[in-house]
């Protein structure tokens, strides 16, 4: 009797295994090509997280290119967890991957993982977020974060040049630190300016929200935000709104998101510089079919950003899957 | 005996595992791949050591994902400390010293208020993992870079002996034997099973079971040092947010591995095969290119039929 229900779960499992095996890697839709090794060359991405719009879109774009080559391409979730991540990648690695593409969990801890690609004579493309050894990877394809904090201290100051800010900061992440430099920069540019503190909101809108509504409640003179991303400036509006503030207290961030386009239309947020991560996407796997050509490829490449008001809202919406107009 | 019979359906279910993932990834088999799959549950396995005698006696040890996190950073702090530009053996023994120390103390600390006061081991372990981890945080909230001259550190988690076996590999392979014969042919061991069967039985017969929750808890614990210095190692960093949910990892392999959750079942190969298990679906789920929604949804279904199966086969018994 036991044995007989122990093979009825193996052939369960076997099942259960095969039915997931024979389907194609879900997506963004379309007619997958063929899956075995007939089906073209395999592609691996590994993202810190996948439960962020943002790499959903950025995944893709990536799909978009490497299907239209006819080939395939693998999605791992590393789920914030390093080790997972290093798992993954040495998976592909050994299964003979043609290029991996990667979003790092810890940008030093990657270090082994980027070794042994680099011993296998495996190209990897770092996508969104930088990692420390830049000389075991093919090239690094982000957002010109740098350009987009520039671009909302720009707004700002010209909306109202006597600002007082403040700075919602999510200071572990590289991206946000350019961004915030960014906007010092071009602050510094603006004898107006003040800055009168940065705090951490950690990019995420329960996080922001309390940080924001202490703020306010510290520095009554305040009457700007820059809050690193669009999740946090969610935060910051909510806490301005609680407090009565709405509209003495201006807010500029960076992302581009839908849920932020309709906040803009409503008039609670000022500007968000629009990244496009379809197109970092896009172009991360033409740049590695460049390479496989034979061709050089930058060391680093900057994805345009764009600024996004009110007035441009619906067209920026409209046209964003194509990439920055530039 | 019966153990090892018990542990012939595991065999079967992954054997067939690999025959699948054979036929969908040709490579699958290969020797390179077989080290690596190893390579990757070490960590999981040493720690699900520790779990198993936990589980074993009845009781749970969560804070183990937290406290992996906390020697990390202990450990590569103090390597940090000093002259960074030469390799010193004393402060590497005082690194790893300092690392195991505090697993110790946590372990000590789990398995006092488990076996002296009423506090269900759950809470007890919930508590110090919500500890552990804010000290992890407050020793450093971002990652600490291993210094790149501590050549022996880093050879814990990344050297191969030979070029070809895994340091990993064989801390786990001894430190599971070790914990193997602990478990299985010493009377410490039998008294586990005894206060897993029945604590109350277990305690009129004369076994001091206090003193076995006690180091239970401790052998836990200092496991799970061993593994977050392994880890830390691996990732040339220590990162105090690391090691989230390693604990139900940990259990699931010990569960898989036909650990009883009502304590008094379970041995070291099952676990370890539980381990291999959960590993092997890892590995071959990831490169069948299985999306990573439905890699979920069935390791899911694997834990839930092997739990299923353990019910099933007690209440035959």
């Amino acid at each position: 009797m036991r044995i007989k229900l122990i093979g009825l779960l193996a052939v369960c499992c076997a099942l259960a295994l095969l039915a997931g095996c024979s389907q194609p890697s879900q997506g963004g839709g379309g007619a997958a090509p063929a899956k075995d090794a007939k089906g073209g060359r395999l592609f691996g991405v590994s993202y810190q997280t996948m439960n962020n719009p943002f790499f959903v879109e950025l995944n893709d774009g990536m799909k978009e290119v490497i299907e239209a080559h006819g080939d395939r391409m693998v999605t791992l979730d590393a789920q914030y967890n390093s080790l997972k991540q290093k798992n993954d990648i040495s998976d592909l690695v050994l299964q003979g991957a043609t290029a991996i593409f990667l979003n790092p969990v810890n940008w030093e801890g990657v270090t082994g993982s980027l070794a042994q690609a680099k011993q296998k004579g495996i190209p990897v493309v770092v996508v969104d977020a930088p990692v420390k050894d830049a000389d075991l990877v093919l090239c690094q394809v982000a957002s010109d974060n740098l350009e987009a904090g520039r671009l909302a201290a720009r707004k700002l100051a010209e909306v109202q040049p006597e600002s007082k800010v403040v700075i919602l900061h999510s200071s572990v992440n590289k991206a946000c630190i350019d961004r915030v430099d960014g906007f010092k920069e071009e602050a510094a540019k603006h004898p107006g300016f003040t800055i009168l503190d940065t705090q951490e909101g950690k990019g995420t809108t329960e996080a922001a929200l309390p940080v924001m509504r202490d703020l306010l409640a510290r520095f009554p003179e305040c009457n700007a935000v820059f809050p690193i991303n669009d999740p946090s400036a969610f935060g910051a509006i909510s806490a301005i709104e609680s407090a009565g503030k709405l509209g003495k207290v201006l807010v500029v961030t960076v992302d581009g998101s839908k849920e932020a386009v309709d906040v803009l239309k409503t008039g609670k947020l000022l500007s968000t510089s629009a990244q496009f991560p379809r197109e970092i996407g896009r172009i991360s796997a033409e740049k590695v079919y460049e390479h496989l050509d034979g061709k050089p490829v930058d060391k680093e490449v900057k994805i345009p950003v764009e600024l996004v008001t009110r007035e441009n809202a619906d067209s920026f919406l409209a046209n964003k899957a194509k990439g920055p107009s530039k | 005996m019966n153990a090892a019979k018990r542990m012939i359906p595991l065999i079967i279910a992954w054997i067939v595992l690999l025959i699948l993932f054979r036929m969908k990834v040709h490579t699958f088999l290969a020797r390179d791949n077989m080290i690596d799959l190893v390579q990757q549950i070490s960590v999981n396995a040493i720690i699900a050591c520790g779990m198993t005698y936990c589980i074993l006696i009845g009781g749970i040890d969560l804070s183990v994902g937290a406290v992996l996190a906390l020697v990390g950073t202990v450990t590569v702090s103090v390597l940090s400390m000093g002259d960074p530009t030469e390799q010193s053996i004393l402060r590497l023994g005082l690194a790893i010293c300092a690392g195991l120390g505090v697993a110790a103390l946590f372990g000590l600390f789990n398995g006092f208020c488990a076996a002296k006061t009423k506090m269900p081991p759950f809470i007890i372990t919930l508590g110090s993992m919500l500890v552990a981890r804010g000290l992890a945080l407050r020793i450093n909230e971002t990652p600490i870079r291993i210094p790149a001259q501590d050549s022996l550190f880093l050879a814990i988690g990344n050297a191969r002996i030979g070029g070809i076996v895994p340091v990993p590999v064989i801390i786990m392979l001894v430190l599971l034997a070790l914990g193997a014969v602990l478990l299985h042919r010493t009377r410490f061991g039998q008294h586990l099973y005894a206060i897993g069967g029945n604590r109350e039985a277990a305690r009129f017969t004369g076994i001091a079971v206090g003193r076995a929750e006690l180091i239970v808890y401790i052998l836990c614990a200092v496991l799970t040092g061993v593994a977050g210095m392994i880890h830390a190692s691996q990732l040339y960093s220590a990162e105090p947010n690391s090691g989230q949910g390693f604990e139900l990892n940990a259990i699931a392999a010990a569960v898989v591995g036909g650990t009883s959750f009502t304590g008094g079942v379970g041995t070291i190969p099952g676990m370890l095969l539980g381990a291999v298990i959960i590993g092997t679906l890892d590995k071959g789920l990831n490169q069948a290119g299985v999306h990573f929604s439905l890699q979920y949804i069935l390791k899911g279904l694997v834990i839930l039929a092997a739990v299923y199966m353990d019910v099933r086969r007690k209440r035959q018994a």
